[in-house]
């Protein structure tokens, strides 16, 4: 069998400034004002240097490309043909997909406060065919809240922009649970979005990290008693899920991911790969590879990614996961019962050598019975009613 | 009177919880030079971990002291330390069968409490010397006088010649090791008749196997005697005797009146019953020492592994307790719910709670306990009576005619002011007034039949809380007795969980049924469904609350960058359910089964 194509993700770790609930390794460049092109500079020296050492890591080209972050759009025009001229030298790109039915999915993320025509033109340049735009929300007052560098207005501007500039595939990122949102400040977010049509839409609860400004601000153990909206409770959190995947599939949308809706067509390519257990390259500061079963990340520091890259050798930290066979399965259960599709058990077969249901035996069984799970025509998957509690089932599905 | 004995004195200690006796015994070895100052961790003799986070006595240790008197002569002073706490009764008469005398020690500034009372009772007996050692009287609420003449009233014992000590600073260290060699008589005994020991304690090690702990009446033993023990007949021969200095040191041969330990190459735990006899198998004694009564299980509760595949370990685990812990009792049982477990006899609470946690801690262990219960005696519509220690094995309300339960003579002592809060707890406590003495102007000793379920219930904690921690209690059965009792079963998502059952009087039914399932339902985490709990009595629902079905248990986002985590955070989750019990198809947090103790925090 030869082997697979791999998917390619690069992180640009730079935004105007942080968004107070993201814990993504990304510097602002609000604080680094002056210097702040210099900064970029380097990194994409440094990007450069990885991308030579490492493109052999892709040696029979790449399945779908994804520029993340970060924010790429936070980079300048110049910064961003550089950036892209790396990679489209260096990496091989089919043309189309493996059916050869589509062309090959590349991604590039966007802030609503940081698309210009000239940006655009320049990712058009280079065959970028779908922008994911960090929308999150239509209102105003809680944009403001989480930290955004954005408006509604700027949401709907840069949907224009994008559509203007003839890219046919968009992404709009929401998210719910927000502090003080109300089921019908939700729901008035999500038509908003629904009326700029988008292909695709990921749709997040909101999760306080610990290492944020959100986070620290709703900590329970800490002693700061200023008021502060409260944060939807797990039901409502529920509500407004529940209310979101029956809206939009009176739009047309497929449900095809615990937080992914498209239009029938444009599932996103590159995240599926994630979830079915492919491989991945990951470039840049704190990227995240998972090559034949082994997993590196790169250090998460742009000066010690200098270092590493200056003296030669590759950018990945000392933290090197080489995953057990258990450890396969586990991630592979995981990640495949994230889509509405679920695991191909026959695929499941040829990849592990054992039927999974000799793995699980009664365990499987009884949620089959209970109807958790759904088995049918070879596949098994959540019933969609408890994707929301998925991790109730898949915490028993670990090995 | 054989020569050597007459330089022997043993003897233990009487003290209530925080009178001091684990420092005084520290001082007494400190004093003698069998350990030096630097050797001396804090309180020598509380020597498991658990003992000493609980400023308690558990286990009842041995320690010889090697003491130069002021007559020129050296004496073996051995202590035999006893546990304080009221469940150990037990354990103290054990030590005190050893001895010929003992120390009571008294708080200058508490006087005497409940349990000191009762152990002091148990010391004369045993026809003991009593050596009263008033303690702390550099504490500025001392009141030594005051204590003394308490010791007199009280005890009846003269007490015009106790010691007044602070073993803190070290004041009356020497006068209570002079009035150990002078008051305390030596033990009779001759080296010289056939060889009678009693096995007072036993622990084993995992090189010389199943080691008792002996006081050798007559005769003597030493390295290559062939045993014997009493009871069973078994033979061992011996390959190491030895004394504790408080490690043990290997002597020569251990002679009548001497404390120490065998060891023989005893493998099977049960060979060193505690109160048996041993003796010399060529030259055996006639007859036995009367040894000890068997331990009363007071307390009852279940014992199951949270995974069932522990079950041959916890087996093994509590075989390995009893050898420490002769009135730890178990028995197979099987429950519906949790599978294959022990049903365990406890001297009281504490010792239950001790018990679990020394296998958590010891054997790493994930144990279920159920609710704890008592015996009931169930006089059955045929004629017939029976015992049932687990409440699950109750008969069906047809065939019962009536059912007895076990009742105590609880002894309160407390300070005058709290009486009426006292007496209205005993009131709420199904209990019946037997008598109130003055034992001083400021102190009363009260005394109540209470039915012993109440006393395991919360009793202990809503006395020290009621009297801000000044009341004693003591208590013994002393019998049976008729009440309306009823099952109370606790149903989850329709089924019955046997192990959540328990008996209570019908007035208190409805109360603690309502509570019960308010607590479960907070305990119980959201699941997949949603789940009723109901209590029942019979066929008739009392109290019924809804533990909500979980709605949100995801991952919101996983991609490349996140996998590793998530997988790792399903892991951790995964193992924090191993600490839930699978029954049906509801998972129970470990502590639920013993929430019913937990009703009115």
């Amino acid at each position: 069998m030869t082997k697979a194509m791999t998917s390619l993700y690069v992180h640009v770790p730079f935004c105007l400034r942080k968004c107070y609930y993201c814990a993504f390794y990304s510097l602002s460049l609000a604080e680094h004002a002056g210097d702040e092109r210099d900064k970029i500079r380097e990194y994409l020296t440094g990007l450069e240097q990885e991308i030579k050492v490492r493109h052999t890591e892709a040696p029979t080209g790449v399945s779908s490309l994804f520029l993340g972050g970060g924010t790429p759009t936070a980079l300048n025009p110049q910064e961003l043909d550089r950036l892209l001229n790396f990679i489209s030298s260096r990496f091989s790109f089919p043309s189309t997909d493996k059916d050869g039915l589509f062309p090959i999915e590349k991604t590039v993320e966007a802030n609503p406060g940081t698309i210009t025509k000239e940006k655009l033109a320049v990712l058009r340049h280079y065959g970028i065919n779908r922008i994911s735009l960090g929308a999150q929300s239509f209102n105003d007052s809680q944009l403001q809240i989480i930290g955004r560098i954005h408006t509604s207005e700027d949401i709907k501007l840069g949907v224009e922009l994008i559509r203007e500039a003839g890219f046919a595939n968009l992404n709009l990122d929401l998210m719910f649970g927000l502090p003080g949102q109300t089921i019908e400040e939700w729901q008035d977010t999500v038509r908003q979005a629904v009326s700029l049509a988008p292909e695709h839409l990921s749709i997040y609860g909101l999760s306080l990290e610990e290492e944020t400004p959100l986070g620290r601000q709703y900590d329970l153990s800490s002693l700061s008693k200023q008021e502060k909206p409260p944060l939807p409770d797990d039901d409502q959190q529920a509500d407004m899920y529940e209310w979101v995947v029956s809206f939009l599939e009176t739009q047309g949308y497929i449900h095809y991911e615990i937080a992914n809706f498209a239009q029938p067509g444009f599932e996103g390519r590159h995240n599926l790969s994630y979830w079915q257990g492919k491989d991945y390259l990951g470039l840049g500061p704190g990227a995240v590879s998972c090559l034949d079963a082994v997993r590196t990340k790169n250090v998460q520091d742009v000066d010690l990614y200098l270092n590493k890259l200056a003296s030669g050798i590759k950018p990945v930290g000392e933290e090197v996961e080489s995953l057990t066979r258990e450890q396969q399965i586990s991630e592979y259960v995981m990640l495949g019962l994230r889509t509405t599709k679920g695991i191909d058990i026959k695929l499941f077969e040829e990849k592990f050598k054992i039927n999974i249901q000799d793995i699980y035996g009664y365990k499987l069984v009884n949620y089959i019975d209970r109807d958790l799970l759904l088995l049918n025509e070879g596949w098994l998957r959540i019933n969609p009613a408890y994707l929301f509690v998925s991790n109730s089932i898949l915490r028993d599905l670990i090995l | 009177m054989a020569q050597a004995s007459s330089k022997i004195r043993n003897f233990s200690i009487i003290a209530h919880i925080d009178h001091g006796k684990s420092t005084l015994a520290d001082r007494l070895i400190e004093f003698t030079g069998t350990m030096s100052t630097r050797e001396l961790k804090e309180q020598v003799l509380d020597s498991m971990d658990l003992e000493r986070e609980r400023g308690i006595t558990i286990k009842l240790q041995a320690v010889r002291l090697q003491y130069k008197a002021k007559d020129g002569e050296t004496y073996d002073l051995n202590l035999i330390d006893t546990p304080g706490h009221v469940d150990f009764s037990y354990e103290v008469s054990r030590s005190l069968a050893a001895c010929e005398g003992a120390l009571l020690v008294v708080d200058a500034a508490q006087g005497i409490e409940a349990q000191t009372l009762a152990n002091v009772y148990l010391a004369l007996e045993n026809d003991l010397e009593i050596i009263p050692v008033i303690n702390k009287i550099d504490l500025p609420s001392a009141d030594p006088e005051m204590v003394r003449k308490e010791v007199e009233d009280v005890i009846g014992i003269d007490a015009s010649e106790a010691i007044m000590a602070s073993a803190k600073m070290g004041l009356g260290i020497e006068e209570i090791l002079e009035a150990i060699v002078k008051k305390i008589p030596p033990p009779q005994g001759e080296d010289e008749k056939p060889l009678k020991a009693l096995i007072f304690d036993s622990k084993f090690d995992s090189y010389k196997g199943a080691i008792p702990y002996i006081r050798v009446l007559d005769g003597k033993v030493s390295k290559g005697t062939n045993i014997k023990m009493m009871s069973s007949g078994k033979q061992f021969e011996i390959t190491e005797v030895g004394v504790f200095s408080p490690s043990m040191i290997v002597v020569d041969e251990l002679k009548a009146g001497q404390v120490g330990y065998i060891a023989g190459s005893i493998r099977n735990v049960r060979d060193t019953r505690v109160g048996d006899t041993v003796t010399d198998a060529e030259r055996p004694a006639t007859e036995a020492l009367p040894g000890y009564r068997k331990a009363v299980s007071m307390v009852f509760c279940g014992l199951y592994p949270v995974e069932s595949s522990d079950y041959d370990k916890l087996k093994d685990a509590l075989e390995k307790l009893q050898l420490n812990d002769a009135s730890l009792m178990y028995d197979n049982e099987v429950s519906a719910a949790l599978g294959f477990g022990f049903r365990c006899g406890f001297l009281g609470l504490l010792h239950m709670d001790i018990v679990q946690e020394r296998l958590e801690r010891e054997f790493g262990f994930n144990i279920i306990t159920t609710a704890p219960s008592v015996i009931y005696q169930v006089n059955l519509t045929d004629g017939t009576q029976i015992a049932i220690d687990n409440p699950a094995l109750l008969p069906d309300v047809g065939n019962i005619e009536s059912i007895e339960e076990p009742m105590v003579r609880a002894t309160v002592m407390l300070p005058s002011e709290y009486i009426g809060s006292i007496m209205e707890l005993n009131q709420e406590k199904r209990g019946n007034f037997i008598n109130m003495d003055y034992i001083t102007a400021a102190r009363v000793n009260l005394q109540y039949e209470i039915p012993l379920s109440e006393i395991v219930y919360d009793y202990f904690d809503q006395l020290k809380s009621r009297t801000k921690g000044y009341a004693s209690l003591d208590y013994e059965l002393i019998g049976y007795k008729e009440a309306k009792l009823v099952k109370l079963d606790i149903m989850l998502n329709g089924e019955i969980v046997d192990a959540l059952s328990f008996i209570v009087h019908r007035d208190k039914a409805y109360f603690r049924g309502r509570k019960l399932v308010e607590k479960l339902r907070g305990m119980i985490p959201r699941q997949m469904f949603e789940i009723p709990v109901q209590a029942v009595i019979g066929s008739k629902v009392i109290a019924r609350e809804n533990i909500k079905a979980i709605r949100k248990d995801v991952l919101a986002k996983c991609y490349g960058g996140d996998i590793s985590r998530k997988r790792k955070l399903l892991e951790k989750q995964k193992e924090g359910k191993k600490r839930m019990k699978q029954v049906g198809s509801v998972e129970i947090p470990q502590e639920a089964f013993m929430a019913v103790l937990k009703i009115d925090d």
